[in-house]
């Protein structure tokens, strides 16, 4: 099918058809040399599923490429996938690498990231929510030693898919192999941190092996990301893909996080029954377990509550879900009784993620270059067969804030525009280019998040859990707590550039994190050089014990700080914490900052029933697009507001809470009926007045004189 | 002053109304676009705009059919002033608004069909239909082709700049009207001069 853009379009069932045919031409050809047999036929269930060939039966392999059922060791996904897809290729790819291959100061500069950071990925860009900093190579002192490798792939790697990071050191070469040695005894590929010593000892590649691309955690529907997770954390990689297959039945786990493989999901020539793994393309639920809330029609909303990541619907509140808001049994959504309309629209017309963030070389959804220009279809397309070689897996993306990731592949992804023709639709609009111009589909189309999202993470001033002071918004009660009430929140406005460099307005939520900054190395301060500061020894039963001078100043008449005087009102107080950095934690001149973070909000598509169509939402003195977003209210005052890497006004302390002020970032638009040239206004009413009066009174003597 | 030629003729009776129609229309739909939270008059803004263009074209047209009629008629002249226009004519208009009007002092300008213009009246005009009309059209045709020519419109500066220019025309434009208004009860009677843009003729000055 070729739609009025000129981009070639499959339907699903065709797509599926096409690509799983050709894996099974692929796989039958390698079978025909000895590998793996064919398959049982394919399976369908048209009433939810489109028809799909299952993946050819496999036999999973170790890393010396022999039956795992013979040797009873971990799944190499190398040798298993790789055999017929390009591993390598595959695993260079974001997913796998998380920014290790843009290690670029320029490309960091040329993104506005400031020095500190090693990458624009998760893998070496800071964030104020661990406000952890990756160590980089190099680190001739442990003072200068946060967050290692491998102690990065403990927290962050259940996620970071394995491969890349997870198999190679910073310079590049592979784990275990006979080039893979430390370079000193602070390399950060081959340490950790030992907090409770505050030493950095050396790491075991030996005994926690490397962790494989897990290509099961995106393409088995099955996939447990909980028991990855646990085998992650506990520095058990090589176990780790085997960890994801825990819920499919093939796999046991045994105590020490060994894993035993159980032949009933085998046949008896040792390649795993298809129905098992159930190979196909990511589904929405494989994605959902790292990105955020994705389902097909879900009415419970709690997957993400056991908050071990930061996720998408955590960070900005969207929820991708096709189910109506009205149905919805948990958590308790506060007035769902009026919204008879799905979570997203998207998702309740079917949509799944890769829809729209697809491979960029997948020739059943790719969209071709110059299908604008004069080409309705360009028949000299991609071959399918390469496709399925070397699939391409930096996915297909638009160009949100604060993500810097992936940056070669920023806006690639499937827009608006790319499936619906906005000026045919939006006939009651007016200037319609204009409107498309200055604003994201978004801002009219999410025109209020109805779940929670981070409010503010406050690491300026620590709890005596020894972390941070998380708030969120949109919710009354805990997270996890089922009889909170969810009340969501209506989002914040600034302008980004669009896929077209012209800036454009959409929503957001804004995450403000506190944080101290180490002047003196150019860095934020590190989590540990914090505690160091603000406790005076380590946690007892889970509870660190401020130093007296900290209980002394900020604690009541008995000595306790609850979160009411966890709070920097005075400059004294902040000068206070200065010096106990500068004394206990080394660090020469501390500075305690703001950071005010936008994270936008892409999902959570409501239909044109429900979007903002009412020209006053924009166009008046109280126009949406100024509204004030309630910040943290902790915030301490006088000290140093940083937006998107920017020192910039954007906290406004006048009023009873701290609120942003998007007031700055949106001088560049002219809107009409809230946008005003004061000395306009000013002179042009002086005008009119002075006429009016002067009539009046010239008036008023003619009546009195009797001339009228 | 032959009583069987109007002051006004016809033609620029109509030409007057339809100018003075909209105009009034294009200022209340002006408000409704300008203070859109706070003036629905229109049902909406989108209505606002809409109406507010086509009047405008409206006025646009009608103008040049003023244009056309004054030319083609030869009464052009009137809005020309004189050069003791600006000086002693004008001294004297003046005078008279301040002080002989107070006074019952006779207009300075006895008005016939060749001279319906006061000296004041004409600068005025003159600034008005050759500098702030063709400003406001000028300023609001760029506007209204910001999706038409969004170029040109981005050089000028966009709305940044034609925003404000327009809005302080549209004041200028209100001021105008306010005055003209209160002005047109200068005649021989309160309604004199408004009779006469009805009638066509004018009633003799008591003064």
């Amino acid at each position: 099918m070729i739609d009025t853009w000129g981009i070639l379009r499959f339907g699903r069932r065709q797509r599926a058809f096409a690509c799983w045919a050709a894996v099974g031409f692929g796989l039958g050809l390698g079978a025909a040399m000895g590998q793996a047999p064919p398959s049982s036929p394919g399976v369908s269930d048209p009433a939810n599923h489109p028809a799909k060939l299952p993946h050819l039966a496999l036999v999973l392999k170790d890393e010396d490429g022999r039956n795992v059922l013979d040797t009873g060791k971990p799944i190499s996904t190398r040798k298993t996938c790789g055999d017929c897809h390009d591993y390598d290729y595959i695993a260079n790819s974001f997913h796998f690498q998380q920014g290790k291959t843009e290690m670029n100061r320029e490309l960091l500069a040329s993104h506005g990231l400031a020095p500190f950071n090693l990458s624009p990925g998760m893998f070496g860009k800071f964030s104020i929510l661990p406000n952890r900093q990756l160590t980089g190579p190099g680190v001739s002192s442990a003072s200068d030693f946060d967050m290692s490798q491998p102690e990065w792939l403990t927290k962050c790697g259940v996620c970071h898919t394995g491969g890349g990071i997870s198999e190679y050191d910073l310079q590049d070469r592979r784990f275990l192999s006979p080039q893979a040695k430390p370079t000193g005894l602070l390399d950060p590929s081959y340490t950790i941190r030992d907090r409770e010593k505050g030493l950095v000892v050396p790491w075991d590649w030996g005994k926690s092996g490397t962790a494989e691309a897990d290509c099961f955690l995106c393409h088995t529907p099955k996939a447990s990301r909980g028991a990855r997770r646990k085998e992650m954390a506990a520095g058990d990689f090589r176990w780790a893909n085997n960890a994801t297959l825990a819920d499919t039945g093939m796999v046991t786990v045994q105590e020490g996080g060994k894993f035993t493989y159980n032949r009933a999901a085998f046949n008896k020539d040792g390649t795993v029954k298809p129905e098992i793994l159930d190979l196909s393309d990511p589904t929405l639920e494989n994605c959902a377990q790292c990105h955020g809330f994705t389902a097909k029609s879900a009415t419970t909303i709690q997957p993400i509550q056991h908050a071990d990541i930061m996720r998408g619907t955590e960070k900005s509140g969207w929820i991708y879900n096709g189910a109506k808001i009205s149905d919805t049994v948990a958590p308790n959504v506060v007035g769902k009784e009026k919204m008879n309309y799905p979570w997203d629209a998207h998702a309740a017309k079917g949509l799944i993620c890769i829809d729209c963030h697809f491979s960029v070389n997948n020739p059943g959804r790719m969209l071709h270059e110059d299908a604008k220009e004069n080409l309705r279809y360009k028949p000299r397309g991609e071959d399918i067969a390469v496709y399925l070689k070397q699939p391409n897996h930096n996915f297909a993306r638009g160009n949100i804030p604060p993500e810097t990731v992936n940056l070669n592949v920023h806006n690639t992804m499937r827009g608006c525009g790319d499936c619906h023709d906005a000026e045919k639709i939006h006939t009651f609009l007016p200037y319609k280019t204009r409107h498309f111009q200055a604003l994201a589909c978004q801002t009219c189309h999410i025109p209020a998040v109805h779940f929670w999202a981070y409010r503010s993470d406050d690491w300026g001033f620590l709890m005596d859990t020894g972390g941070s002071r998380i708030t969120y918004r949109g919710i009354e009660g805990g997270i996890v707590d089922p009889e909170s009430e969810v009340t969501g929140y209506l989002p914040a406005y600034i302008p980004t550039p669009g896929k077209n460099g012209n800036l454009q307005i959409r929503p957001t939520n804004l995450i403000t994190g506190v944080y101290w900054f180490d002047k003196g190395k150019g860095r934020p301060v590190f989590t540990w050089q914090v505690q160091t500061a603000f406790f005076s020894g380590l946690p007892a039963n889970g509870e660190w014990s401020y130093r007296p001078e900290i209980l002394k100043a900020f604690g009541d008449k008995d000595g306790i700080i609850d979160i009411p005087q966890a709070v920097y009102d005075t400059p004294e107080k902040i000068a206070l914490i200065k010096g106990l950095l500068q004394k206990y934690a080394g660090v020469a001149d501390p500075e305690l900052r703001i950071e005010v973070t936008p994270w936008a909000v892409s999902h959570s598509i409501v239909g044109k029933g429900q979007a903002l169509r009412q020209c006053t939402a924009c166009h008046a003195k109280n126009s949406v697009l100024r509204r004030p977003l309630d910040l943290n209210t902790f915030l301490p005052q006088n000290v140093p507001v940083s937006f998107r890497g920017k020192q910039t006004e954007v906290v406004n302390f006048e009023g009873k809470e701290p609120t942003f002020d998007n007031r700055a970032l949106l001088s560049s638009f002219y809107i009409i009926g809230y946008s005003r040239a004061t000395w306009v206004e000013w002179v042009g009413w002086i005008f009119i007045a002075a006429v009016i009066l002067f009539s009046l009174l010239h008036g008023a003597l003619r009546l009195l004189g009797g001339r009228l | 002053m032959n009583s069987s030629t109007p002051l006004y003729a016809l033609h620029e009776r109509i030409w007057h109304w339809l100018q003075a129609a909209t105009i009034i229309l294009l200022i209340l739909t002006g408000f409704a676009i300008h203070y859109p939270d706070r003036f629905g008059l229109f049902g909406s803004m989108a209505n606002a705009v809409l109406f507010h263009s086509w009047i405008g074209f409206a006025l646009i047209v009608n103008g040049f059919l003023g244009i056309f009629y004054h030319f083609t008629a030869e009464k052009y002249y009137h809005f020309l002033p004189r050069s003791d226009d600006f000086t002693e004519a004008a001294i004297r208009q003046l005078r008279f608004y301040l002080y002989g009007i107070f006074k019952g002092e006779k207009h300075p300008l006895e008005t016939d069909p060749r001279r319906k213009l006061n000296s004041l009246q004409k600068i005025t005009y003159l600034l008005f239909l050759n500098v702030l009309l063709p400003f406001q059209i000028i300023t609001g045709v760029l506007m209204w082709g910001a999706d038409r020519w969004p170029r040109v419109f981005d050089k000028i500066g966009g709305l940044w700049v034609l925003g404000p220019a327009h809005t302080l025309g549209a004041y200028l434009f209100i001021a105008f009207l306010a005055g003209h208004i209160y002005l047109a009860t200068t005649g021989a009677t309160p309604v004199s001069l408004l009779r006469a843009m009805i009638t066509g003729f004018e009633e003799p000055s008591e003064g």
